[in-house]
């Protein structure tokens, strides 16, 4: 393989995927919730590749292009949930809208 | 050479996906995180390359950084883009917990990744030419991972319809 | 005879149950029916078996039958079954005959008490459980008629539940018999282990124990505990005076005609096992002797109407233990009976005076009663004589059989006889005062606002008296001294009574005792019936034997500072740091531990994204360590 063991894309992987998750905890704005969502499954992604280089099965290729579908999607509704907020006149942040306390 | 060659680019890529992913995290301004996040999709889309993933790569390029980027650049629009600066506040658990945790999850797999899988993952297989060619993705989306293939598609259309209604304004006088 | 028996046991409680279940149904008149009635169909039934056992020769009148068996626990059976004999025959007589007299004439004193019903339900229950005492053939059924009738009387005495004195009478009685039934059980116990069993059969027989030894003595003991307590001896009388919160009916039926005897019944019945400690028997007869004495001098300054009869009933008592004390068994039963008659009747006829009263009970407001209740006056009259023991009344014959078969037993005989006879003179001397006080002289103020002629109830309290005052008239007649001895010989099969004296010593005693009933009453006349300031000034000379005599010899101190206070004081104790702070409060206490806990827990769901999500990655980060660790 060309360039780097699996490894060191494992390792890049999961720092991205690290620097995701922070980004998801610490932001209070729903919309760049949702961008460091995108950056952790964009780590998954990497990760999967990596193993399917490695393993030389397509199988990761497959199921990457899945995970991209599926977040996609999930920007859609993000998106469109984010919006119908907005038209609520409420203000677009994560810790005013607790509504669903329990 | 060729390999040189590769290695450098993969540093480079590898650096400006890092800064581009921390960048998105950190700036303010959710439009400039948006553009960063674009960098992000670019680079990730090299490694991508390097890995043989050549319809994935593209996938990724034409999806991600071409169509769900843009609809979070008309959202941001649309919206305003309201900045909210992230260490704002001083230190509260939750940011303090927020570090701790992502920086815990990272060095656990990296720990693991060196001590571990080290030798495991130094010998890459062969792999045919067609790798990560779109014939063989064809190949495998319409054979053993049919399913996965129709499965998509629904969670596709849900989606849209999904993001239709969310997005249809209630008239004002139906509401409440 | 024996189906006969096994009705006159179970009709009674056949009324109770006819009362509970029929409720509102019936009218309160028609459950005082059901119950007189059912105590009515026990009286014939008794009857019936009396007349049958008269057919058989003597030496054949014990009949035992066994309904199922009650209770069976390896080697030890106990079985429902009752005795038909001499004695048990004796005892249903009087039981079910007096029973029935007063359950009737409680249906006219009781008219107008909005829960009649409960009462003669009661009534009917008590009936059964005394019945239950008299007719058993083993000794733990004896015990649970025994304890039953603890029960009914408990019911009874705080019929009146609303009164806080009553339900305070109630539960000294209870308590004070209860007492005695632990004694009564452990005697029981000890009955078990020597003969493993407790049936007349078994118990009675020789050599259950050796005379005097220390088996005999405790068994003997205990039962003399429970008989001492049953009967309102000292030292367990005290609840007797207090037990007259109850309606007088209840007075007369339970705490003078048959409860309180159900001790001279047993002592009685278990007569052969007092005959193995004779020192415990001999103790019963002291106990009587000190009893009559007590009871007699306290009646002496009561001023509540129904406490005179009550230490009466008390003093009485003493002389049939005296009696069984000194084996003369058939003596003490034949005043057991005829102490049913005249006590119940100086009772109904005292209930009559409290009814005319408006329920006064004082006898310093009464006065001059004489003329204006005439026929209650003659029936409180020919009790009173009979009570004193004034021939030819009843009592005479029976106390003078006690104490003619007292002075024929020894030293220990003519002490008790000594007693006994000083009783005699107090007897008459309290009970006149009582006469005197109420019915002689003018009629007092309170009389003349208050009296009102008896209405509705009057006919039907009226009868019974008749009937007990023609009893308490000529019932002595059963055994004459020089004459016959019919309760003697009827009973000589069970329990062989000892023999009376005779020739000078006899009439010695005769005539003594009568002289001194006859000094009784005459100075009772010259005091009370003149208002003489004798007593007066006898109380300001001797102030403190009027305290003692009005403090009931400071008996019921005593026990209130022995017993109740420092058991009040415990509870208290026990109240404040033990029951208040771990059970009361602690499960407040966990109650609000948990809302607090759970308040804390509820912080969790704060409902913020950013909280949850953080709980995501930290678990993730958890897990992950643990695999690493774990691999």
């Amino acid at each position: 393989m060309a360039g780097p063991s699996a490894a060191a894309y494992l390792v890049v992987s999961v720092l991205l995927f690290a620097t995701g998750a922070f980004g998801v905890l610490i932001r209070r704005s729903p919309l760049i919730i949702l961008l460091a969502l995108e950056i952790m499954l964009n780590a998954g992604n990497l990760a999967l590749l990596a193993f399917s280089r490695h393993a030389g099965n397509g199988d990761g290729q497959i199921f990457a292009l899945t995970v991209m579908v599926v977040a996609a999607a999930e920007a859609v509704v993000g998106l469109g949930l984010i919006v119908a907020v907005s038209r609520q006149r409420v203000e677009l942040d994560v810790d005013r809208l607790t509504s669903l306390r329990g | 050479m060729a390999d040189f060659l590769v290695w450098v680019v993969w540093v480079l890529a590898a650096a400006a996906l890092l800064s581009s992913g921390i960048a998105v995290v950190l700036f303010s301004n959710p439009f400039f995180s948006a553009l960063a996040l674009i960098v992000n999709l670019a680079s990730l889309a090299v490694l991508y390359l390097i890995l043989a993933a050549e319809f994935v790569a593209a996938a990724q390029v034409l999806v991600y950084a071409g169509a769900i980027v843009v609809m979070f650049l008309f959202v941001i629009a649309y919206l305003g883009g309201r900045a909210d600066a992230p260490w704002a506040g001083g230190p509260t658990l939750q940011s303090v917990a927020a570090i701790v945790a992502a920086g815990a999850i990272a060095v656990e797999v990296v720990v693991v990744v060196a001590l571990k899988a080290g030798d495991r993952l130094a010998n890459a297989a062969e792999i045919p030419a067609t790798f990560g060619s779109p014939s063989q993705i064809g190949r495998l989306f319409l054979g053993p991972h049919l399913l996965a293939f129709e499965v998509t598609s629904i969670v596709l259309l849900v989606a849209a319809v999904g993001g239709v209604i969310l997005g249809t304004a209630v008239p004002r006088e139906s509401r409440g | 005879m024996i189906p006969a028996a096994w009705i006159a046991l179970f009709a009674p409680l056949g009324g109770v149950l006819v009362i509970t279940l029929l409720g509102q149904r019936i009218s309160r008149f028609h459950a005082g029916l059901v119950a007189s009635g059912s105590t009515l169909v026990s009286f014939v039934c008794s009857l019936i078996a009396f007349l049958a056992l008269l057919d058989e020769s003597p030496g054949e009148r014990t009949h035992y039958s066994t309904l199922w068996t009650w209770l069976s626990a390896g080697d030890l059976e106990f079985g429902a079954e009752i005795l038909v004999d001499p004695l048990s025959v004796f005892m249903m007589l009087v039981v079910s005959g007096v029973g029935f007299l007063i359950l009737s004439y409680a249906v006219g004193y009781m008219h107008g008490d909005p829960e009649e019903r409960r009462y003669h339900a009661y009534k009917a229950f008590f009936v059964f459980s005394m019945l239950l005492l008299v007719q058993s053939g083993n000794l733990l059924l004896l015990l649970a008629g025994w304890g039953l009738v603890g029960l009914s009387s408990y019911l009874l005495i705080n019929y009146w539940h609303i009164r806080a004195t009553a339900v305070a009478a109630g539960k000294k009685a209870f308590v004070m018999n209860a007492i005695g039934d632990a004694t009564f059980a452990l005697a029981l116990f000890l009955l078990i282990q020597r003969a493993g069993s407790l049936d007349f059969r078994v118990v009675f027989q020789e050599g259950i124990a050796e005379k005097s030894s220390a088996v005999a003595v405790l068994i003997a003991l205990g039962l003399l505990g429970g008989a001492v307590a049953k009967s309102a001896q000292i030292p367990l009388h005290t609840w007797l005076p207090d037990a007259m919160e109850g309606p007088t009916p209840v007075s007369a039926l339970i705490h003078a005609a048959t409860m309180v005897t159900a001790g001279v019944y047993l002592i009685a019945r278990t007569h052969v096992l007092f005959e193995l400690a004779p020192a415990i028997q001999h103790l019963a007869g002291i106990l009587g002797a000190m009893t009559i004495l007590v009871a007699g001098l306290i009646a002496l300054v009561q001023t509540d109407i129904k406490r005179v009869i009550a230490y009466s009933t008390m003093s009485q008592i003493g002389y049939m233990f005296v009696a069984v004390g000194l084996g003369a068994y058939g003596a003490g039963l034949f005043h057991l009976m005829t102490h049913a008659f005249f006590k119940a009747l100086l009772f109904m006829a005292a209930g009559i005076v409290i009814h005319a009263l408006s329920d006064e009970q004082d006898i310093r407001r009464m006065g001059g009663l004489a003329r204006r209740l005439p026929f209650t006056y003659r029936a409180f009259l020919v009790g009173a004589l009979a009570l004193a023991a004034v021939p030819p009344f009843a009592g005479f014959f029976s106390k003078d059989s006690i104490l003619g078969s007292a002075a024929n037993a020894g030293t220990l005989g003519w002490a008790l006889w000594g007693v006994a006879a000083f009783g005699a003179f107090l007897t008459a001397l309290y009970t006149f005062r009582l006469l005197f006080i109420v019915f002689w002289g003018e009629l007092s103020a309170f009389a003349r606002e208050h009296l009102h002629a008896p209405g509705f109830g009057g006919l039907a309290m009226a009868w019974p008296v008749g009937v007990l005052t023609i009893l308490a008239a000529v019932g002595g007649f059963l055994q004459v001294p020089w004459g016959w001895a019919l309760v003697d010989d009827w009973l000589h099969p069970v329990a062989e009574s000892a023999e009376e004296a005779t020739g000078i010593t006899f009439t010695f005693s005769v005539v003594a005792t009568t002289a001194l009933a006859l000094a009784g009453i005459a100075l009772a006349w010259r005091i009370w019936a003149r208002t003489d300031p004798l007593p007066g000034r006898l109380r300001r000379r001797y102030p403190w034997a009027a305290r003692t005599l009005e403090e009931k010899f400071y008996f019921d101190a005593a026990y209130d500072h022995a017993f109740y206070e420092p058991s009040a004081r415990s509870a208290a104790l026990a109240l404040q740091y033990v029951e208040e702070p771990l059970l009361l409060r602690s499960l407040g206490e966990l109650g609000r531990g948990v809302r607090s806990l759970s308040g804390r827990l509820s912080a969790v769901q704060t409902g913020s994204v950013r909280s949850y999500a953080l709980a995501l990655g930290a678990g993730a980060a958890v897990i992950a360590l643990v695999f690493l660790l774990v691999s």
